[in-house]
């Protein structure tokens, strides 16, 4: 935890996390698809500062969670507008 | 890691990034979301969890198509 | 002995190919940002997943990164795959 607090992954994934998360509260057209792929930006963001602390199973966890809430707001998007 | 691949890593994270932002079209900001994906997969291989790049390497790609269920119908 | 441990695998003639993969990735990726066709956008997009492919198996010496790669080599391909299918136009459901 306290090894090294600068390492590359760290602070690329902090600016990752930051950017994704302006671009997904403020979608530029401004739908939920591009909202939801705006979404994905930060998850990859934070999967990066998570890989700062050596923790395997936290990183399973957040892959498949990840994947799962991406398919449970398809099936919302899908029921509320109508299409599919 | 090698500064040279620890640096074209970096310059893929920042493209993918940028591009996935301002891009306007759902099928760009696809592409370049995957150019993202890419440019994470040396991190994590670097610092040894080469059974988690193994599972996110093949969950990863769900996430896109369920993503394309919904584009097809809206964009078409 | 194998060849493998007398040369030290971290330095010299060996990062040479990793290089190479280094190069192509950040060009092609240049390449895929600033073409405007959507189309024409996807054959790089392979060509960064190929090379990012090569840059996995050849960054550590330990014998699962090879499954890595494979691993890799056939998320990405059907990534891109999806994504061509669907712009053409994707299953015809009745």
């Amino acid at each position: 935890m306290t090894a090294e607090l600068y390492t590359p992954e760290f602070v690329i994934g902090l600016l990752v996390l930051f950017a994704g998360t302006i671009a997904a509260a403020f979608p530029r057209p401004k739908n939920y698809l591009t909202q939801l792929i705006n979404l994905e930006i930060p998850g990859w963001g934070l999967l990066l500062v998570m890989l700062h602390y050596n923790e395997a199973l936290a990183l399973f966890t957040f892959a498949a969670v990840s994947v799962l809430s991406t398919y449970i707001f398809v099936r919302v998007m899908q029921k509320k507008e109508g299409i599919g | 890691m090698n500064d040279i691949v620890m640096i074209a890593s970096v310059i893929l994270i920042l493209t993918g990034m940028t591009a996935a932002i301002f891009n306007r079209d759902p099928f760009d900001k696809l592409i370049s979301l995957s150019v993202l994906i890419a440019g994470v997969f040396p991190f994590i291989v670097e610092r040894g969890f080469l059974d988690v790049a193994i599972a996110i390497a093949l969950i990863a790609p769900l996430s896109t198509i369920f993503t394309l269920m919904v584009c097809r119908r809206v964009q078409v | 002995m194998a060849l493998e441990d007398q040369v030290p695998v971290v330095a010299g003639v060996h990062m040479i190919a990793l290089y190479i993969c280094a190069v192509i990735a950040v060009y092609a990726a240049l390449r895929v940002i600033t073409e405007r066709n959507s189309m024409r956008k996807l054959p790089f997009l392979n060509v960064v997943s190929f090379a990012v492919t090569g840059i996995i198996a050849l960054l550590l010496p330990h014998p699962l990164t090879i499954a890595a790669a494979a691993a890799y080599f056939v998320g990405s391909t059907l990534e891109s795959n999806a994504i061509a299918s669907t712009w053409a136009g994707g299953l015809k459901r009745p």
